[in-house]
């Protein structure tokens, strides 16, 4: 049960740090709450009392989501539901449609915010690949002697551990901001206990451009999570795969390369068996909505199965 | 002292403004500010979609959401869709369909699947079933409801008149054969159902409980001053309260209502609180100080059953329930003469009922001095009389009233809390309520019992059975609970169908430190039948024999006595199983050499087999948000 003797809505980013700096550390920020309510209960942080609490859903500067030339702003307040059903979203961030699709399920991504998986940092964090492989930074904001100190820093350094961040106590993450790809395409696996409401075992991020050919990789970014510590870049896949044309023994030689990226503290033999498959499919799928040509795509489905 | 919250927002169409605890969540402010209790609890942890109500038209779940994010919104609950007095066509072809059982998720599932026809009137079902994937049901399967949605999707659409859902299926006079609708579907689809945790009567006090966490200790001590000091506490019970014989169970009394001299298994109820709110309750609970002395625990059944193992109850050394033998023929015997011997072991594990409704209930001393307990108990007279010795009281001053079982499934046969709100009523002379987290209803009451099955079947060339010899141990954790009756199903129903000429089965149910088993549909059979038909499928593979033919060459007929003697006067086995056989479009073989293409999967009249897929974005690509038509 979580519990606590104010609850405070600002209506503004300045608003909202000065009430945690008035706090003396005793408060907490919340947005959908959907992570938050179900941590404290049994078996987890157990009853919560948290005197103050400070939801900053509310404030306009993290609802926002703009396209500022190649890159895409998406303000932490951003609510899943919103990567399915607009237009601009699907079209700028093609990882995420499929990500948003396999998370949690419709009402609570009306709630849960891009913010919120973020900084809560799991390492089976849904959205966290996606992101990684768009080269996503994050923009921090603090309350520091009487103005508002900004700072921005790529994701991949944001992420410190399982559950840790570089955001200091008081420091709202105002949102992600990061490369807005039109003409890749995109696409996400995860496998977990069921379909919905399920925390990733593994989950695998592909985005795919295709060049003038449309049979040879442009650009690959791949990511993957739930595998590890710490979602990932599969960097040497990615390097291996760009610039080549799209062969089956080329598609075959990177499965092997998923291996190394499996460092769970359980279930390894299961990871290392799925990981190779979602590879091949995510960029089967990804390829195909990156406009492949019909050879390309054809040679990546029979590699997929198998 | 927390800070009120000004809230003001419309709720069903009326505007409602309150000063509330800033700590609620949308769900507590609907029932315990508005008596709307249509929204349920059923995990408070988002999974379970009991409690999903519209939030400025968008479908969110209440238990995830603090109380503050519904300032000045527009809310709709399940109570709203059936304002006028009429009900939704969803909720219509809910009733009509009967697509509901325990009724407690459908509340859920009727917004759910209004919000999936607000957002596309012509979802097909692959998308109704997506936009439902936030909501479990446990009881009702969910093809019904998936068939209530499509019902009223196609009545939305024109393409059903809205005689289908008035016309009635059944004939004069007739019952059997044709559909009868629930009398109470229509309670239970618009949410006006009231299970026990949705009772508020005035006065009444809030119940926690305190409970072991350690598998098996002596209780040295227990100290409540601390708890008793905090402000709202009104009453402490522990077993020192119980005014009569202590003890309950189906079979053997052996439970106490709370732990007497020590405890037995993690969970196990040691006090209970009652008090002015849900919150002092849970505070007190923490200040109970209890002295433990740890004793050795024993979780593996046969481990308890070898000599020198840790001993649960005193009046049973060998820590046995129950041990049940049954026994026809000579097994060895059958043995000697068998062209093959099979033998194997086999496990099934601890499952939990997991209703939608977690155990709840409500107690009061009334006018007359009747202690009056309102629960959803599957077993309400048996509780009568338990309860009658427990508290000393004649049976005529105590009443037990069976509330709405929100699923049961046996695991709502045991007398487990109701013993505990009834002392508190008494003690603090003010109702009393109780309603189990979803975590502590999964942590502490009775399960499937874990059994291993020890299997030994001799057989003729040609596929008779000559005899079987069958072990199996149940697990009946902490205390007897239905362990007996589970016993004896499971060596009744054991041997399946089949004439054996030489059998012996031997039943045993053991006491662990474990979770208590108790009573879980098909009560002890599933087990030992899960063991005879793996069992024999591995001899139709040593048999170079078809499965079907395996089983139908021993099979009972009408006339055929079963091992407990009972001469069978109608017996369908062979019909149902070449119906079956031949339904399922089974190929015939030998399991084992059989092609990996075979010709009777996915085939007419078959399902494909439960996967779990990959999924496609069943808005994205598609134009922005449709709002057409209203559900």
């Amino acid at each position: 049960m979580l519990t606590c003797d104010t609850y405070l809505s600002p209506g503004s980013l300045n608003e909202a740090l000065a009430a945690a700096a008035a706090s003396a550390g005793q408060f907490r920020f919340v947005a959908g709450a959907t992570d938050l309510l179900p941590w404290a209960r049994e078996g987890r942080a157990g009853d919560v009392h948290v005197p103050l609490m400070i939801d900053i859903a509310g404030v306009p500067e993290l609802k926002s989501v703009k396209v500022q030339g190649d890159r895409l702003w998406l303000g932490a307040a951003t609510p899943f539901q919103r990567f399915l059903d607009r237009a601009e979203l699907i079209e700028m961030a093609p990882g995420m449609p499929d990500c948003a699709i396999w998370f949690a399920d419709n009402q609570i991504r009306e709630s849960a915010t891009i913010g919120g998986n973020v900084i809560n940092a799991s390492p089976a964090a849904d959205s966290i690949p996606p992101l990684l492989a768009a080269n996503a930074i994050v923009e921090l904001a603090v309350l520091r002697d009487g103005g508002i100190r900004r700072r921005r820093m790529p994701l991949s350094e944001f992420l410190k551990g399982p559950g840790l961040t570089a955001a200091e106590h008081g420091e709202i993450l105002l949102g992600v901001e990061c490369d807005a790809l039109p003409d890749h395409g995109g696409a996400f696996e995860k496998v977990g206990h069921r379909r919905s409401l399920v925390i990733s075992v593994v989950c695998l991020s592909a985005l795919v451009r295709m060049d003038a050919s449309c049979r040879s990789f442009q650009d690959v970014r791949l990511a993957i999570g739930g595998v590890g510590p710490m979602a990932r870049r599969m960097t040497a896949v990615e390097e291996w795969l760009k610039g080549r044309t799209v062969s089956a023994e080329l598609l075959r030689s990177v499965m092997a390369m998923c291996d190394e990226f499996i460092q769970s503290r359980t279930r390894q033999e299961y990871r290392k068996q799925v990981a190779p498959g979602f590879l091949m499919r995510a960029l089967a799928k990804a390829m195909k909505r990156a406009g492949a040509s019909e050879t390309a795509c054809a040679i990546a489905e029979e590699v997929v199965s198998g | 002292m927390a800070d009120l919250l000004a809230i003001e927002a419309t709720v069903n169409g009326r505007r409602v403004k309150k000063n509330i605890d800033p700590s609620q969540r949308a769900l507590d402010f609907l029932r315990d500010d508005l008596n709307m209790t249509g929204t349920k609890e059923g995990c408070g942890a988002g999974e379970c979609g009991t409690c999903s109500i519209f939030v400025d038209g968008t479908l969110v779940k209440s238990c995830l959401l603090p109380v503050a994010k519904l300032k000045g919104k527009t809310v709709d609950t399940v109570e709203g869709l059936a304002r006028s007095g009429e009900m939704s066509a969803v909720q219509k072809a809910f009733h009509k369909a009967g697509a509901s059982q325990c009724g407690y998720c459908i509340p859920g599932m009727v917004m759910a699947a209004t919000a999936a026809l607000r957002l596309n009137p012509d979802a097909d079902r692959d998308e109704i079933k997506e936009r439902l994937g936030g909501n479990i049901c446990r009881c009702t399967g969910y093809q019904k409801i998936f068939d209530a949605v499509e019902m009223a999707r196609d009545f939305l659409n024109g393409k059903l008149s809205a005689a289908t859902f008035d016309d009635l299926d059944q004939e004069d006079g007739k019952y059997i054969g044709v559909n009868i609708r629930r009398i109470d579907a229509p309670s239970k689809v618009t949410g006006a159902l009231r299970y026990a945790g949705d009772m508020v009567l005035p006065g009444m006090l809030h119940v926690q409980v305190l409970r072991s966490p350690h598998p098996h200790a002596r209780i040295v001590s227990i100290d409540t001053t601390g708890a008793e000091a905090i402000l709202g506490v009104e009453g402490i019970v522990t077993c020192a309260d119980v005014p009569g014989q202590d003890g309950f169970g189906v079979f053997v009394t052996d439970q106490p209502i709370m732990a007497r001299d020590k405890v037995r298994y993690v969970g196990e109820a040691i006090a209970a609180v009652a008090a002015e709110t849900l919150a002092a309750a849970r505070e007190a609970v923490k200040k109970i100080k209890v002295e433990y002395e740890l004793l050795p625990a024993v979780f593996d059944p046969e481990e308890a059953l070898a000599a020198g193992a840790p001993v649960l109850h005193g009046y049973a050394p060998d820590n046995l329930v129950k041990h049940i033998p049954i026994c026809n023929g000579d097994v060895e015997e059958g043995f000697a003469k068998s062209d093959l011997i099979v033998e194997q072991t086999y496990e099934t594990q601890q499952v939990e009922h997991a209703y939608l409704e977690t155990e709840a209930g409500v107690a009061y001393v009334d006018h007359d001095g009747i202690v009056t307990v309102h629960s959803p108990s599957q077993n309400v007279t048996h509780h009568r009389h338990m309860l009658s010795r427990i508290l000393n009281l004649p049976i005529n001053k105590v009443r037990m009233i069976m509330s709405p079982v929100g699923g049961g499934f046996g695991g709502k046969e045991d007398m487990i809390y109701q013993g505990m709100l009834a002392l508190l009523a008494m003690k603090t002379r003010r109702p009393v309520k109780l309603v189990f987290t979803r975590e502590e209803s999964i942590a502490t009451t009775a399960k499937r019992h874990p059994s291993r099955t020890t299997y030994k079947m001799g057989l003729t060339k040609d596929g008779r059975i000559l005899a079987s010899r069958i072990s199996i141990v149940y697990d009946g954790g902490a205390y007897g609970m239905s362990t007996e009756g589970v016993v004896r199903k499971g060596v009744i129903l054991g041997g399946g169908p089949y004439n054996v000429p030489n059998f012996r089965i031997d039943g045993y149910g053991v006491y662990t430190n474990n979770t208590p088993s108790g009573a879980f549909r098909s009560f002890g059979s599933l087990q030992s039948q899960f063991a005879t038909e793996t069992h024999l499928d591995i001899c139709a593979e040593r048999l170079g024999m078809d499965p079907f033919e395996l089983r139908l060459k021993n099979a009972m007929h009408t006339g055929d006595r079963t091992h407990t003697k009972q001469v069978l006067n109608s017996c369908s086995m062979e019909r149902v199983l070449t119906a079956a056989r031949d339904a399922s479009h089974w190929e015939a073989g030998v399991p084992s050499i059989r092609g990996d293409k075979r010709s009777d999967l996915g085939g007419e009249g078959t399902r494909r087999p439960c996967t779990v897929t990959p999924r496609e974005p069943v808005t994205a690509e598609a134009e922005p948000l449709k709002q057409r038509g209203a559900a």
